[in-house]
């Protein structure tokens, strides 16, 4: 076989693998233009005749998604705003500090890991029911204000910045909150980039823990809003499917902005 | 006693004793944390798995435990979960390992694919899953719809192969990631080891089983392991998509420890479950690694 045909047979495969990912979710936007008349016929719509923008407009009536986004937003938001403030903290004190028990405890931080969510789901909810935090922002948020892949992430990133940088600053007489933050948290722009933009999305997407710490439909996020929502209103596909678009919109426009500290970012840190 | 202590104490520079000092006040906040959110609820769900129903109730000692050797519904969710588990995990290495060697041949273009074979991989489960209980539904679903525009047999996916499908709706989800990291592993070859197997005339199959597939061990078996840790814990699948059915054919272990937690508020059963899943990931990690270690010596 020649390098040619290996070619274009590697294209020919990409590209039928790119369909298959790509296509449903198209046909997703196509859905939430269609008309219920559409959404319910028994031939294959595949485009609306005329794109129903007011589906969109529809699906704000029939269920708080106001609200569902406005949840998203704080919670993914405060979280990400949470782990750019501790992680990379932290990361510096393991990367740059000599202490008692240091290695003891960033294996302590470094196993959390290995905990899974389902591990910490029903003691988690005891403990916000014992705080009255069920069903409120403190429950949604508080559980996951840190975690040790961040830190780990910042520690790597950190390390190889030039420790001649932090005595220099010492002998000028700067405080160590000074130097972290004038010296070792400006170098951290890309890596910062990239741990605001995963842990955002990572939490704009999470499913299990708001379904489980919520209960009014006021308090819920969007995936969760979203799939009670479908659930109670199983007819309504056209407008599931425009909020699955409106779930999906963050994301995009997350990627679109950051791309440059995300591929920088993503190549600094090693990640690949 | 006292004395070793403190001349150990009085060797530590005062650099040294600030420095530490320091440390600790920037370390304190994220200890508390860790402390509280992560190692006190092991601590929580060990006791609450003792416990006989909710957690107001009596001690019950390894009752829920033993319990759930009997129990058919924790067998059989156990058994479905192992199932999807070990197919979502082959699935991701055939279908992760083919898309990265493919899209390796330096093509135009491959940033365009990568970023499609990316997307699903940003997307929420309770997206991915909405969308495909819509795609997949008997009579209001698209492929249904298509498949009888074309005179072909339509089908239940949900409902007479509900595992198979949850397991191919989350490959559409994770390939694109599994592929990233399979490149990552093939931009580690040096090219010198192809370009020599090709003077010794080695086709491209060949090249492919004696150089990239060996080469790619450490990948193949990170990617293996994070595949059956998160294939384990699967849960929105089940939730969304078949709520575990139809019976009980794709209750996934996480969505039955759910709704004993939560639905039938058994706090002590389920905690007992959740442990006993955990110990089966632990294990499954620690046989992958010891696999890995084994291979990474023969080589």
């Amino acid at each position: 076989m020649t390098a040619r045909t290996y070619k274009t047979i590697a294209y020919v495969l990409l590209t039928v693998a790119s369909l298959i990912t790509v296509v449903p979710l198209l046909y997703t936007v196509s859905l939430s233009l269609q008309t219920e008349k559409e959404m319910l016929s028994a031939e294959s719509v595949l485009w609306p005749e005329t794109p129903q923008w007011g589906n969109y407009s529809t699906l704000f009536e029939e269920a708080p998604f106001g609200s569902f986004i406005l949840n998203s937003l704080v919670v993914a938001g405060a979280i990400a705003l949470s782990h750019l403030i501790f992680d990379p903290l932290v990361g510096y004190v393991f990367a740059k500090f000599d202490f008692p028990f240091k290695n003891t405890l960033f294996v302590a931080i470094l196993a959390t890991l290995m905990i899974p969510l389902f591990v910490r789901m029903i003691p988690l909810y005891v403990m916000m029911s014992d705080l009255g935090w069920l069903d409120s922002y403190q429950g949604l948020i508080v559980p996951f204000l840190m975690d040790g892949f961040g830190i780990f992430l910042m520690r790597q990133f950190i390390q190889p910045i030039p420790d001649d940088l932090i005595h220099a600053a010492r002998v000028d007489g700067a405080n160590e909150f000074t130097i972290y933050w004038r010296i070792i948290l400006p170098q951290c722009k890309p890596a910062l980039a990239v741990l605001g933009l995963f842990t955002f999305v990572f939490q704009w997407n999470e499913f299990l823990w708001p379904l489980v710490v919520t209960t009014s439909e006021r308090m819920r996020t969007i995936p969760v809003g979203l799939t009670q929502f479908s659930q109670e209103q199983f007819q309504l596909w056209h407008l599931t499917a425009a909020g699955s678009v409106i779930m999906f919109v963050p994301t995009a426009l997350l990627l679109i902005f950051s791309q440059r500290y995300f591929v920088r970012g993503i190549a600094l840190t090693g990640l690949k | 006693m006292e004395l070793p202590k403190r001349t150990k104490r009085t060797k530590r520079s005062p650099i040294a004793r600030r420095q530490a000092r320091t440390a600790y006040v920037f370390l304190a906040p994220a200890l508390v944390f860790f402390a509280i959110f992560f190692y006190y609820p092991i601590a929580d769900i060990l006791n609450t798995s003792m416990l006989t129903g909710q957690r107001t109730d009596e001690f019950a000692g390894f009752d829920n435990y033993t319990n759930a050797f009997e129990d058919p519904q924790a067998r059989n969710a156990f058994t479905v979960t192992l199932q999807f588990a070990v197919a979502t995990t082959v699935g991701a290495i055939v279908l992760g390992m083919g898309l990265a060697v493919l899209i390796n041949q330096k093509l135009r273009g491959s940033l365009a694919f990568k970023l499609a074979l990316l997307v699903p991989y940003l997307t929420s489960i309770a997206v991915v899953g909405l969308m495909w209980r819509n795609i997949l539904d008997p009579e209001l679903g698209i492929l249904n719809r298509i498949l009888s525009d074309l005179g072909l047999p339509t089908q239940e996916w949900l409902n007479t192969h509900p595992v198979a499908t949850i397991v191919a709706v989350t490959l559409w989800m994770t390939t694109g990631y599994t592929m990233i990291l399979f490149l990552a592993g093939l931009q580690g070859i040096p090219d010198v080891y192809y370009e020599a197997a090709k003077v010794d005339g080695a086709n491209g199959w060949q090249r492919f089983r004696r150089i990239t597939v060996p080469l790619l061990t450490p990948t193949t078996l990170f990617v293996s392991v994070m595949a059956v840790i998160t294939g384990l814990q699967a849960f929105g699948q089940a939730y969304i998509i078949t709520r575990g059915g139809p019976g009980e054919a794709s209750d996934l272990f996480v969505f039955h420890v759910f709704e004993l937690a939560f639905r039938a508020r058994n706090f002590g059963y389920a905690s007992a479950l959740s442990v006993l899943l955990l110990l089966v990931i632990v294990a499954f990690t620690l046989v992958q690694l010891r696999i890995g270690r084994d291979r990474e010596v023969q080589h």
